[in-house]
């Protein structure tokens, strides 16, 4: 991977910006190496990796792709808590587009239309894939246009969709979950070659849109915009298009993530598809140490950060935690590795522990 | 005092011009309805003596709104055996507002041709008041679905489904795929934490899987939901990988933990079996492509069994407070019969 230039360019921004996400994730990982027996066991199957690490990587890439294009949002001083309504209007808009017979007629008596064929779609795939990013970066573009030009505090522009767009998703589908049974769009999320294919995907996008925001100054920009729109906008940034700018590849991610999650199942799932995910994405960007206030932004700490998230969930499942203490746990989690940087509590802790020297950095 | 005296008064004038209101429409009904044999001993007869046939009733029917395939489907079937039977049907949706359903509620009552209410509540408390004013009409009342916390008496009967007995029946139909099995590990998915269906399911469950010596192993929630379940069911196998059975409860979570287990390089169906709960297309398909062994219905096709209460309490038969819904079990092996029949 491109980990040097990664970590040269972090060092430039900030050595702290990743050193506590990879702390918080290497004690989540600690955890499961003393707890869970065979957490760390990988085996090829079939030719392909298999084991609790790559379920955590793979799981983990929905949350991933949602975690990038929130980092770029929140850089800019706001957030999006529309992205899982986006993966769910994303992932109804492809199915529907490779299997428009469900909607032949109101009622679903006629799932039994459903074409099952693994070789067919009414769509190509490419037109698939084109339409429903399109769509989704439609949907990050109204958001967008809502908080750079109708001023509308990000929050509740964002909680717009966030509302309405599971109605719409449910809207393109009729209610109806269809099945998707196009093989080849299936692999996007379900398919392997040797590691499971979403992580392909997730390692081009993030390289991409590194390339996009650090090799132009554009991310220099959104940063700029976080840290104060007035005096970025004297400077000669335009403010306005620069959130454009970020709502709509925040998007595009949440297009997707719509995409691999629905390819995974293997079903649009308008009700349950994303549902709580936004919580998770804009977790992993302030696990990842991007201030919701908006400013530096480091893609890479978000990243560690949605895989902080995603190994809190697999461990969970791994060691068993009954189900009703699940949410409670990951709430746990998150308040410990928060607490871990929040600078009041290392100040407290350097106050109360001040003749030993070694806690202050 | 003397105010209340009067209201009481009130009260009992009202009732009483309702219970008039509701005699006429039947008695002028009697002799219109029972053209030929009946005909002759129709006059003398009195309102109880009157057998009601599905021609005769009226029935308002108050949905809650729409919210997915397995609502529309319900829908779906009050209308068409309406028809079948030859009844009237006034349906009302509700669109999910608790005062629609209430204000529709008094429609009904008030409305002279309607006999039957049917109700699928959106809150289980505050029905009594109209439940009173409906029987004060003489209205009989059905509750569908969604079962209400009212003396049982305010209505004829509610009809619904049994959570416990589709574990119970999961239970057992486990049972019979693990035969002959050596060790009969059960991994358990559960639906959202603290639903009736969750916690139903889980204990009928558990109460008939000891017949056979199945133990679970591991069970965690996955929220109803496919992606949940697939990734809990890929955390279950690489936890403690001796698993012979999957009790899923609802189809969704069972076809992800299906995805799961081919990722595994195991055959679900066949290395791992797999119930499921609910009977949605998806399950049948699922069957069909051999991933799920058995799924139990919970079946939204209530209508017939609705009617069939409705008339029976019309002709003045006392009806037990709940009347579980006919809920089938379906097998591998008859899913692509039964698929085409198949409604939702």
């Amino acid at each position: 991977m491109t980990q040097n230039k990664v970590s040269l360019s972090l060092r430039k921004i900030s050595d702290s910006k990743l050193v506590f996400p990879i702390i918080a994730l290497a004690l989540v990982l600690i955890f499961d190496l003393i707890f869970v027996r065979g957490f760390f066991n990988i085996e090829i199957r079939d030719g392909n990796i298999y084991g609790n690490l790559i379920d955590i990587l793979r799981s983990g890439s929905t949350v991933i792709l949602l975690a990038l294009g929130m980092t770029l949002v929140i850089a800019t001083g706001g957030v999006d808590l529309s992205v899982g309504a986006v993966m769910a209007i994303s992932a109804s808009v492809a199915a529907l587009m490779m299997n428009p017979y469900v909607m032949a007629k109101e009622l679903p008596e006629n799932l039994q239309k459903l074409v099952s064929d693994p070789n067919f779609t009414y769509a190509p795939l490419w037109a698939v894939l084109l339409v429903t990013l399109f769509i989704s970066a439609l949907c990050g573009l109204w958001n967008g246009l809502l908080v750079a030009y109708a001023k509308i505090q990000p929050m509740v522009a964002t909680l717009i969709l966030m509302i309405a767009g599971r109605g719409i998703a449910q809207l393109i589908t009729n209610g109806i979950r269809i099945q998707i049974f196009y093989e080849p769009y299936a692999f996007i999320g379900n398919g392997w070659a040797v590691l499971p294919f979403p992580l392909y995907i997730v390692v081009v996008v993030f390289v991409l849109l590194w390339i996009f925001t650090r090799k132009t100054s554009i991310g220099l920009f959104i940063e700029s915009v976080g840290v104060n729109a007035r005096s970025s906008f004297f400077s000669g940034i335009d403010e306005k298009k620069i959130k454009l700018l970020a709502y709509t590849i925040c998007g595009l991610f949440a297009g997707m993530a719509g995409i691999l999650a629905s390819a995974n199942i293997k079903t649009s799932d308008a009700n349950n598809i994303g549902a709580a995910l936004e919580l998770d994405a804009i977790l992993a960007v302030v696990i990842g140490g991007t201030l919701m206030v908006g400013g530096r932004f480091s893609l890479f700490a978000s990243v560690i950060g949605a895989l902080v998230m995603q190994a809190t969930t697999t461990s969970m499942y791994a060691i068993g935690v009954p189900a009703n203490a699940v949410l409670t746990i990951k709430g746990v989690v998150v308040i410990l590795v928060l607490l871990l940087y929040s600078e009041q509590v290392r100040n407290f802790f350097r106050r109360i522990t001040s003749p030993k020297k070694d806690v202050a950095t | 005092m003397k105010l209340n005296k009067l209201f009481k008064v009130f009260a009992v004038v009202i009732v009483l011009v309702m219970m008039l209101a509701a005699c006429k429409p039947a008695a002028t009904e009697a002799p219109a309805a029972t053209e030929a044999p009946v005909a002759t001993e129709a006059p003398v007869a009195t309102e109880a003596a009157k057998v009601y046939t599905y021609a005769d009733m009226t029935v308002g029917f108050i949905q809650t709104g729409s919210e997915g395939g397995w609502r529309a489907a319900n829908t779906a079937s009050f209308k068409e055996t309406a028809e079948t039977l030859g009844l009237t049907l006034k349906f009302y949706d509700a669109q999910n507002k608790l005062e629609n359903q209430v204000s529709a509620f008094r429609n009904f009552i008030a409305d002279p041709e309607v006999n039957v209410i049917v109700l699928a509540a959106l809150e289980t408390t505050g029905w009594d008041d109209v439940l009173k004013e409906a029987q004060a009409a003489g209205k009989v009342v059905v509750i569908e679905d969604r079962r209400i916390d009212a003396s049982s008496d305010l209505y004829a009967t509610y009809i619904g489904a049994d959570f416990a007995l589709e574990g119970q029946n999961a239970g057992i139909e486990m049972c019979k795929l693990l035969e002959g099995s050596e060790s009969k590990n059960v991994v358990e998915l559960v639906g959202n934490v603290g639903s009736s269906a969750a916690k139903d399911r889980g204990t009928g469950f558990r109460e008939t899987m000891g017949q056979c010596g199945i133990t679970v192993t591991q069970s965690q929630t996955a929220n109803w939901s496919a992606t949940e379940g697939k990734d809990v069911m890929a955390a279950f196998l690489k936890a403690d990988p001796n698993i012979q059975g999957v009790f899923a409860q609802n189809d969704e979570m069972g076809l992800g933990a299906a995805l799961a287990i081919k990722e595994a390089g195991l055959v679900p169906g066949v290395d791992i079996k797999i119930i499921t709960v609910d009977g949605t297309a998806g399950a049948f398909k699922g069957m069909i492509a051999g991933d799920l062994n058995t799924v139990l219905e919970c079946n939204p096709l209530l209508a017939p069994q609705v009617y069939e209460a409705a008339l029976k309490a019309l002709n003045g038969e006392k009806l037990p407070a709940w009347i579980p819904s006919q809920e089938g079990i379906f097998y591998q092996a008859d899913a692509e019969a039964i698929f085409p029949s198949r409604t939702y």
